[in-house]
């Protein structure tokens, strides 16, 4: 279970637009026609390959609904990457977008790696929302782009390996202090020696305050 | 500031305005002078005092509720940069917060320190500035904020806990504090467990922020299971987040792992000292385990695969060996930690084949001198002093037994008798002995001193042993003992032995009956053994029969009245059970010899009863199980001794019964469902085998017929020979009748009084339930009609009324009419009565004499004054005169005076007339 690097992520969007559909597609590999509503926030894992580096994905799904938007913000300061999902075709969810992005910019960190994905990409002969519009929605943003499906897991795992690997290419830049948790990046225990000098993930950083 | 007239708005509506108001305008003054001062120093002085007198007295405390928040709000706000006015501030906040521990505190009294809260609380921006303040430089105010947040939660704990959840950041910063200094971790921990109580999203969160690996690094910090309070405080919170969230279970499990919590178990070298922090530690940390390994508290069905994942991954981790350790090799480990470890053991291998194997594979001990595990834990259920140790010990081998065959006939196959049980010394240390020999003579310690305790301990064994699996019943049943005094009897087969220990165990419980010894299990369990072992296995019914004896004892059992419910209860099913279970054909000894000895003995009636008795005791019942609250130990700095020891929690629900209730616990769910299902079993068989007496005489029409070539006197004979059967049979038949009648009689005797149904269906039922319902059916007619007649009745009885009601308007404006009329009639009366009363009250005099009378005087009256009147005129006529004449000497025109003065007069009798 040795990795080298730990990525938060944190998957929003409106409700319905199949977020907890594509956790589960990524960490189970099936898809369920019918899934219950999200409560406040789910949890799920799964183990990539990035560079030949293990990387463990810990990803929360937040529940779409309004009611639920005061406690879904507390996951985003401490996420490195979000997956901003809207449903191609219900034209609605992707008016919204503009909304989660104004979300995520107020209360994540500035180097948030977000990747937008136009879900139900199956259902091309319900589509509402073009491709087009997506990425040039993506691109205004600067954000990454990717239509998926969560039912035929097409994109899927490339949606989530994506984002990871753009995280780490950061990481590689310098971008991020890697021993600094809040930005949701850990280094594991089998990691490569990072900034702070691979250290035991399970000891602490010790009282780093003395007021 | 229209803040504080709100304040103090509230404050004045619940409280009135009667209190003290010395108080009141000293801490006006104060906040006044807080306030409004220009002195820098002034105002210092002014919130050092304010502070003191607020920590002092409940009367200050509601005093400052009413007016001070908004000033000490303003501070912490826009003062952030006058250091020693923000902690003034917060020590005044938290002193307002505090309740005072007078013993003088009236209970009638408003707590002062809840209503401020309340106050506080109330405004979640408060809550927001106050969390800010946690990312000051000092030390001093990160450590009172934590301790007003924590103050607030105590008090108001779910307003506190939605506005830390709508406060952006607002878990983190808490969060933060946990790599703070010592003391402010401390807090910060004590503040995140109240806060995660029951809030799952508040649990996500702080999981999100990486609680586990924290709290684990702090728990290292300190020492693991030898640390202080603070240990205990993390393990708390770590179970907060656990408790039912198995997403967080799942977070652990897939990220940090279970070998952090599992390290906690894991004793250091040989421990002798357990203190009683380090006990409280252990629990905690195996209350974790037991939380994973159950999955969530309430797990739905079809959701167990955590639950699964978690037990192979703790076996994984080697929790096996350190519970083993700590279980059973580490004597001194107190009694409560052994049984909670012996419980983890328990549900680690319950339903999970695997984990049931890696615990057979165990060996405890070193070099020559280790041992296979399961026998160890023989050995403290036998040997160990505590009962409770004994259950807990017990459960691990119901686990390992329950549908594992492989495993059961691995222990049975041990059971091989020692030609010459030794003395029992070598029991303690014997650690080659087989699990088998130990287990005998465990079972055979009685016969020695009469020691039943070990004997039962050993019969709870095995019944899970031979527990649904006939090979390992035949097994045991083949087990001949012999006899403890080989020169005076032959051996003596096991099941038997077993037997003869609960008729030994109920003559001395007969003998005991007076003394205090309380409560004993002893014969439930061997009972229970002899229930369980005879299911489905008629060589175990043949082997009781063998003996005649047994027979005669069970009913005498049955019907002890000496016996506890659940004794005789068992005792009955075990009864039942030679009756189904019965192969045999032998005169005396099959079913119909059995149900009759039944029916002799006490009738079926009262046979059945047993049952019932025994379903509606408390050991049956469906309500048993006492709720699972979950209750945090307590957390002082050195908990009670009494508190860990504190295991048999139900005792006090069932006092006054008469079973122990230890057996709440030893009789598992799967056992009660077989004593229901063999009932049910019971009856049925039993009414079969009762209405189906076998025949003595077989009737073959041809017999009858004479044979060809026999003589009429042969013929006649056998006939004779056959008709005198057959009558005898008849004779039979006829008093098993008259019982029967008698028992149904009695029944119906029973139902009448008791209204219980009966389940089964004899076709003495059937008959009865025929008649019944015929009865019914004539009763539900005759209820028709009367129903019908009712109505009528009814509706006559509403014209009635009806007309009553309008006969009774009539009379009443009859009666009105009457009424008035007297009334009418009275005043006359009385107006003549006031009418003679004004005469004389004398008796009837003539009204016309009187009046004569009356009018004469009047007359006489009359003229006299008449008279008085001509003469006073005569003289004022003189008068007049005489004064003319003097009035014309002196000049006065005397008519025309004498003309005003008859103006006047005319004027006056005017004015009079008005």
């Amino acid at each position: 279970m040795s990795y080298a690097y730990l990525f938060k992520y944190i998957i929003i969007g409106d409700t319905g637009v199949g977020k907890s559909c594509l956790l589960l597609q990524f960490t189970d590999k099936r898809f369920q026609p019918v899934h219950d509503l999200t409560i406040g926030v789910e949890f799920g894992a799964r183990m990539i390959t990035i560079d030949n580096k293990p990387i463990k994905l810990q990803i929360w799904d937040t529940a779409g609904q309004e009611s639920f938007r005061s406690i879904t913000r507390s996951y985003y300061r401490g996420a490195a990457g979000a997956l901003l999902v809207y449903d191609i075709t219900r034209r609605e969810t992707f008016n919204h977008l503009a909304s989660w992005l104004e979300d995520a910019r107020q209360h994540a960190n500035a180097n948030m790696t977000i990747m937008l994905i136009g879900n139900k990409c199956d259902l091309a002969h319900r589509r509402a929302v073009s491709t087009e519009e997506g990425e040039q929605f993506a691109k205004e943003h600067g954000l990454i782009f990717m239509e998926a499906s969560a039912k035929t897991a097409q994109n899927v795992e490339e949606a989530f390996i994506k984002t990871a690997a753009t995280i780490y290419k950061k990481i590689q830049d310098g971008v991020f202090d890697v021993s600094n948790e809040s930005y949701g990046i850990k280094v594991g225990y089998g990691g490569i020696p990072g900034p702070s000098g691979g250290r035991d993930g399970s000891t602490s950083q010790g009282g780093g305050c003395c007021g | 500031m229209d803040l504080a007239s709100r304040y103090k708005g509230v404050v004045g509506m619940v409280f009135g305005d009667n209190q003290s108001s010395n108080e009141d305008s000293y801490i006006q003054r104060l906040l006044d002078r807080i306030s409004n001062g220009t002195l820098p120093d002034d105002r210092r002085t002014a919130i050092v005092e304010l502070q003191s007198v607020v920590a002092e007295s409940n009367a200050a405390q509601l005093a400052f509720g009413a007016a001070g928040f908004p000033v000490i709000v303003g501070i912490l706000k826009d003062q952030r940069d006058d250091l020693e006015m923000v902690r003034g501030a917060l020590e005044t906040l938290l002193g307002a917060l505090t309740p005072i521990d007078h013993a003088r505190a009236q209970k009638t009294e408003v707590q002062a320190a809840l209503m401020n809260s309340d106050l506080l609380s109330r405004e979640a921006e408060n809550i927001t500035l106050l969390l800010s303040l946690l990312e000051e430089e000092d030390f001093y105010v990160r450590y009172y904020t934590l301790q007003i947040l924590t103050a607030l939660l105590m008090n108001s704990q779910n307003r506190l806990q939605e506005a830390i959840l709508t406060t952006p950041r607002g878990i983190t910063r808490l969060m933060d504090m946990l790599m703070d200094r010592e003391v402010i971790r401390n807090e910060a921990l004590l503040l995140l467990t109240h806060l995660t109580r029951e809030a799952e999203e508040i649990q996500k969160i702080v999981v999100f922020e990486g609680a586990f690996e924290k709290i684990f690094s702090i728990i290292k910090e300190e020492g693991g299971s030898d640390g202080d309070v603070v240990v205990q405080d993390c393990l708390e919170l770590l179970n907060n987040l656990l408790r039912s969230s198995s997403s967080n279970q799942i977070l652990l499990r897939e990220t940090m792992g279970f070998e952090p919590i599992i390290s906690i178990l894991k004793l250091r070298g040989i421990t002798y000292k357990f203190t009683q922090q380090k006990t409280v530690n252990l629990l905690s940390a195996l209350e974790t385990i037991n939380m994973l390994i159950m999955g969530r508290a309430d797990t739905e069905p079809g959701k167990d695969s955590n639950k699964l994942a978690n037990r192979t991954v703790l076996v994984q981790k080697k929790l096996l060996d350190y519970l083993l350790m700590l279980g059973v090799e580490s004597q001194w480990a107190p009694v409560a930690v052994r049984c909670m470890t012996f419980k983890c053991i328990g549900d680690l291998i319950d339903g999970h084949p695997k984990n049931r194997d890696i615990l057979a594979s165990k060996v405890l001990g070193e070099d020559r001198q280790v041992e296979p595990a399961l026998n160890s834990i023989l050995r403290i259920i036998l040997q160990t002093s505590s009962i409770q140790e004994f259950v807990a010990a017990d459960y691990v081998f119901k686990t390992f037994c329950e549908k594992n065959t492989e495993g059961q006939t691995m222990l049975a196959s041990t059971l091989i008798p020692q030609p010459h049980p030794t003395s029992r010394d070598h029991l303690e240390d014997d650690v080659h002995m087989s699990f088998g020999s130990m287990l005998l003579r465990g079972l055979c310690s009685g016969e020695a001193d009469g020691d039943l305790e070990t004997c039962c301990r050993a019969a709870s064994i095995l019944s899970h042993v031979v527990k649904d699996n006939l090979r390992c019943k035949e097994k045991a049943l083949k087990i001949v003992l012999e006899s403890p005094m080989p020169s005076m009897g032959t051996p003596e087969p096991l099941f038997q032995r077993i037997v003869r220990y609960l008729a030994v165990a109920s003559s001395m419980k007969s003998k005991e009956k007076s003394s205090t010894l309380g409560k004993s299990y002893i014969q439930q369990i061997i009972l229970k053994l002899l229930v369980t072992w005879t299911v489905d296995c008629p060589t175990a019914v043949q082997c009781f029969l063998d003996s005649r004896h047994h027979l005669t004892f069970l009913l005498e059992l049955v019907t002890d009245p000496a016996a506890t419910v659940c004794i005789r209860g068992l005792a009955s099913i075990l009864l039942g059970e030679c009756v189904i279970y019965n192969k045999s054909i032998e005169n005396g000894k099959d079913a119909f010899s059995v149900v009759d000895a039944v029916g002799q003995k006490m009738g079926l009636t009262s046979y059945f009863s047993k049952f019932e008795e025994m379903q509606n005791s408390f050991i049956f019942s469906p309500s048993k199980k006492p709720p699972q609250g979950y209750k945090p130990l307590t957390r002082t700095p050195t908990p009670s001794e009494a508190e860990i020891n504190e295991v048999d929690e139900v005792d006090e629900m069932v006092k006054g019964n008469e079973d122990h209730p230890m057996l709440l616990s030893l009789f598992d769910a799967s056992f009660i469902g077989l004593v229901k299902s063999l009932e049910g079993n019971i009856r049925e068989r039993i009414v079969d085998v009762y209405s189906r007496p076998k025949s003595e005489v077989a009737v073959v029409p041809a017999d009858l017929e004479q044979k060809s070539g026999e003589n009429e006197k042969d013929y006649i004979n056998r006939l004779k020979a056959f008709i005198e059967k057959q009558c005898s049979e008849i004779q039979n038949l006829l008093a098993r009748n008259a019982a029967l009648a008698e028992d149904v009689a009695s029944s119906g005797r029973n139902e009448q009084s008791q209204g219980s149904e009966q389940r089964a269906s004899t076709v003495m039922d059937k008959v009865q339930m025929e008649s019944i319902r015929r009865e019914l059916q004539e009763t539900s007619q005759r209820l028709e009609t009367v129903k019908a007649e009712k109505a009528k009745i009814e509706s006559e009885a509403s014209s009635n009324k009806n007309m009553a009601a309008k006969l009774e308007f009539d009379l009443k404006s009859l009666s009105d009419a009457y009424n008035s009329l007297e009334q009418a009639n009275y005043h006359l009366e009385q107006e003549v009565k006031s009418l003679k009363g004004g005469e004389s009250p004398m008796q009837f005099p003539d009204i016309e004499a009187i009046k004569e009378e009356v009018r004469k005087e009047a007359q006489k009256e009359s003229e006299d004054e008449l008279n008085d009147l001509l003469v006073c005129l005569g003289q004022e006529e003189s008068k007049v005169e005489k004064l003319s004449a003097k009035l014309i000497e002196l000049g006065v025109d005397v008519d025309k005076l004498l003309e005003d003065i008859g103006d006047e007069s005319e004027a006056q009798a005017e004015s009079e007339e008005d």
